[in-house]
C-alpha cells in the first residue's frame, strides 16, 4: 500500500482535522457523482478507493479515538446507475447493462434494433449521447422521455442533471461552478425573473 | 478556431506566467528548427496548451535570441518528444484549419487563407509523413464536417464531435493508457467546447453572410441574438464539457502544469464563454492581440 500520508496529500504530522479536512477535499472530488455517465468512473473508482483505505489507515494508526465525529470510513461509495430503474423488456435490460460496463457500441446496437421507441429507449439512448459527451442530444432524448412519461424520477433526474446539474459539482475551494451569465452587467434581472418563471421559484442562476 | 484558451497571464501567479511563456518561445523555437520561419506564423496560446499537455515535464530549459527579442533573448523550454509532437500535430492542426476557411470564405475572400495555406503546405507535408495517423484523422474530420455543413445539419454535437475526435485524437500516440485515455477525454470535451463556443462567437456574423452555424440552426436564431432561454440552455451544454474537462483532469498528476491548467480550466474557460455569450469577447481580444504584438509575451 502506498503512504496513506501521501495519498491525503497530508504530512504525518498533521491534526485529525486537517487530515479529515483533507479526506472530505479529496472525496468531493473523486465522489462517483462528479463522475455519474463519465466514462474514466472506473478510474475514479479507483482513486476514491485508494482515498478510502488511506483514511482508514490513517484512523487505524491514530486509534479509533482518535478525533471526534470523523466521517465513517468508506461513507462515500460507488453507487449504481441504471441498476434501480425498471426495464420494461430484456432487450433494454441488456442495453443498460452494455452502457453500465462501458460497452457503448454494443448499447447503440440494441437501441437502433428496438423499434418501440418508448419513454426507456429514450431515456437510455440519452444516457449513451452523454458518455460519448453529446450533452446537447443527451438533453434532447431525456426531455423526450419525460414527457412520454411524466412521474418516472429517473428520467426527472437525468433531465435536471442536464439543465442544472453542473452547479453542484467540485470545483476546488468550493465556489459554484459554471458559465456566469449574470455577473453583475445588465441582464441580471430579466435573467432571473426567467429563472423564477420557468423553474417555478427556483432561482439557480445568481 | 482558434485563439478561445488562453491563460490569465495577469492574474497567474509570475512563476506560473513565465513557464506558460518558456512554454510558448519553445514550441516557438520547435516549429522554426522544424519547419522554418513560416511554421512560426501559427503559433498560439491554443498550440502552447496542446504542448503543455503533451508534456512530459522533461524539457530543459534553455535560452536563446530570435527576432522578436534579439538584444535579451528568452528562456524557453528546448527540445524533447511532448515538444516536437505539439509541433507537428500545431502544423496539422493549422494547415487543415486554413484549408477549411478557404472552402468557408468564397473564392475572393478565402484568398488571404489560400495564401496563408498555400505557404504552410510543404511544412504540412513533412508534418503528415511524421504523424500520418493523426493527419487522415484532422482530413477525415473535416471532410466529414464539410458535409454536415452541406447539409446544413442542426446538430450541433454532431458538428461539434469532427472537430472534438480530431482533437481527442492529438494524444493519439501518448504511451500510458491511462493518461491517453484521460488526454482523450479531456482533449475531446475542449475541442467540443471550442467548437461551440466559436460557432456562438460568429452568431452574427453568420446570420448576416449566411454561414453554416450549428448554434443559430439547433435554437433557431436568425438574427444572431440569443434569447434568455437558448443562451441559458447553451451556457449548460458547454459547462457539461468543461465539467468533462475537470473530471479527466483530476485522474492524471500534471506536475509543474497543474495550477494553470486548473486556473484554465475552473476559471478561464468559464470567463471566455461568459464574454462571448455577453459579446463583449471579441473587444476583449483585440485588447489581447495589441498585448501580444507589443510584446508582452
Amino acid at each position: 500500500m502506498n503512504d496513506p500520508y501521501l495519498t491525503l496529500g497530508v504530512s504525518e504530522s498533521a491534526s485529525d482535522e486537517e487530515i479529515k479536512k483533507a479526506y472530505r477535499e479529496l472525496a468531493r472530488k473523486y465522489h462517483p457523482d462528479n463522475y455519474h455517465d463519465n466514462p474514466l468512473a472506473d478510474l475514479a473508482q479507483e482513486k476514491m478507493k485508494e482515498i478510502n483505505a488511506a483514511y482508514e489507515e490513517i484512523n487505524r494508526r491514530r486509534g479509533a479515538g482518535g478525533g471526534a465525529a470523523q466521517p465513517r470510513p468508506g461513507y462515500y461509495q460507488q453507487q449504481q446507475y441504471y441498476g434501480g430503474g425498471q426495464s420494461t423488456s430484456s432487450v433494454l435490460q441488456q442495453v443498460r447493462i452494455a452502457i453500465q460496463t462501458g460497452n457503448l457500441t454494443r448499447a447503440e446496437a440494441l437501441l437502433a434494433n428496438y423499434s418501440d421507441h418508448n419513454a426507456e429507449w429514450n431515456f437510455l439512448r440519452g444516457a449513451v449521447c452523454y458518455r460519448r459527451g453529446w450533452a446537447d442530444e443527451a438533453k434532447r432524448y431525456y426531455e423526450t422521455a419525460c414527457q412520454m412519461d411524466p412521474g418516472s424520477q429517473e428520467y426527472r433526474q437525468a433531465l435536471d442533471f442536464m439543465e442544472n446539474g453542473t452547479r453542484r459539482v467540485y470545483r476546488p475551494g468550493g465556489g459554484q461552478f459554471g458559465t456566469d451569465l449574470c455577473g453583475g452587467n445588465l441582464c441580471l434581472p430579466l435573467c432571473c425573473s426567467y429563472a423564477i418563471i420557468s423553474s417555478g421559484g427556483w432561482v439557480f442562476c445568481c | 478556431m482558434f485563439g478561445y484558451v488562453r491563460p490569465s497571464l495577469q492574474e497567474l501567479p509570475a512563476e506560473e506566467a513565465a513557464r506558460f511563456r518558456r512554454m510558448y518561445c519553445g514550441l516557438c523555437h520547435v516549429l522554426g528548427s522544424r519547419y522554418g520561419p513560416a511554421a512560426q506564423m501559427i503559433l498560439n496560446y491554443d498550440f502552447t496548451y496542446l504542448a503543455i499537455l503533451l508534456s512530459d515535464g522533461e524539457e530543459a530549459v534553455s535560452h536563446g535570441r530570435c527576432v522578436l527579442h534579439p538584444v535579451h533573448g528568452r528562456d524557453f523550454f528546448g527540445g524533447g518528444r511532448a515538444l516536437e509532437l505539439a509541433a507537428d500535430e500545431s502544423v496539422i492542426l493549422a494547415y487543415w484549419q486554413l484549408r477549411d476557411a478557404v472552402e468557408d470564405h468564397g473564392t475572393l475572400r478565402g484568398l488571404k487563407y489560400r495564401a496563408a495555406g498555400g505557404v504552410l503546405e510543404p511544412a504540412c507535408r513533412r508534418a503528415a509523413a511524421l504523424r500520418p495517423a493523426f493527419e487522415r484523422t484532422v482530413r477525415e474530420k473535416l471532410t466529414e464536417l464539410q458535409a454536415l455543413e452541406q447539409e446544413q445539419c442542426d446538430s450541433m454535437d454532431r458538428a461539434a464531435d469532427c472537430f472534438a475526435s480530431l482533437l481527442a485524437c492529438a494524444a493519439g500516440e501518448t504511451e500510458d493508457p491511462i493518461r491517453r485515455r484521460v488526454l482523450e477525454q479531456l482533449l475531446y470535451h475542449l475541442g467540443r467546447w471550442v467548437y461551440l463556443i466559436d460557432a456562438a462567437d460568429d452568431l452574427r456574423q453568420d446570420a448576416e453572410t449566411g454561414g453554416y452555424n450549428p448554434v443559430a440552426l439547433r435554437y433557431g436564431i436568425r438574427d444572431g441574438r440569443w434569447t434568455p432561454e437558448a443562451r441559458q440552455a447553451f451556457a449548460a451544454t458547454l459547462d457539461h464539457s468543461i465539467h468533462a474537462m475537470a473530471a479527466a483532469f483530476e485522474l492524471w498528476e500534471f506536475g509543474v502544469w497543474r495550477p494553470l491548467l486548473e486556473k484554465t480550466i475552473y476559471t478561464g474557460l468559464f470567463q471566455v464563454g461568459k464574454a462571448v455569450l455577453d459579446g463583449t469577447f471579441r473587444a476583449q481580444r483585440r485588447g489581447i492581440e495589441k498585448e501580444t504584438e507589443e510584446g508582452a509575451i
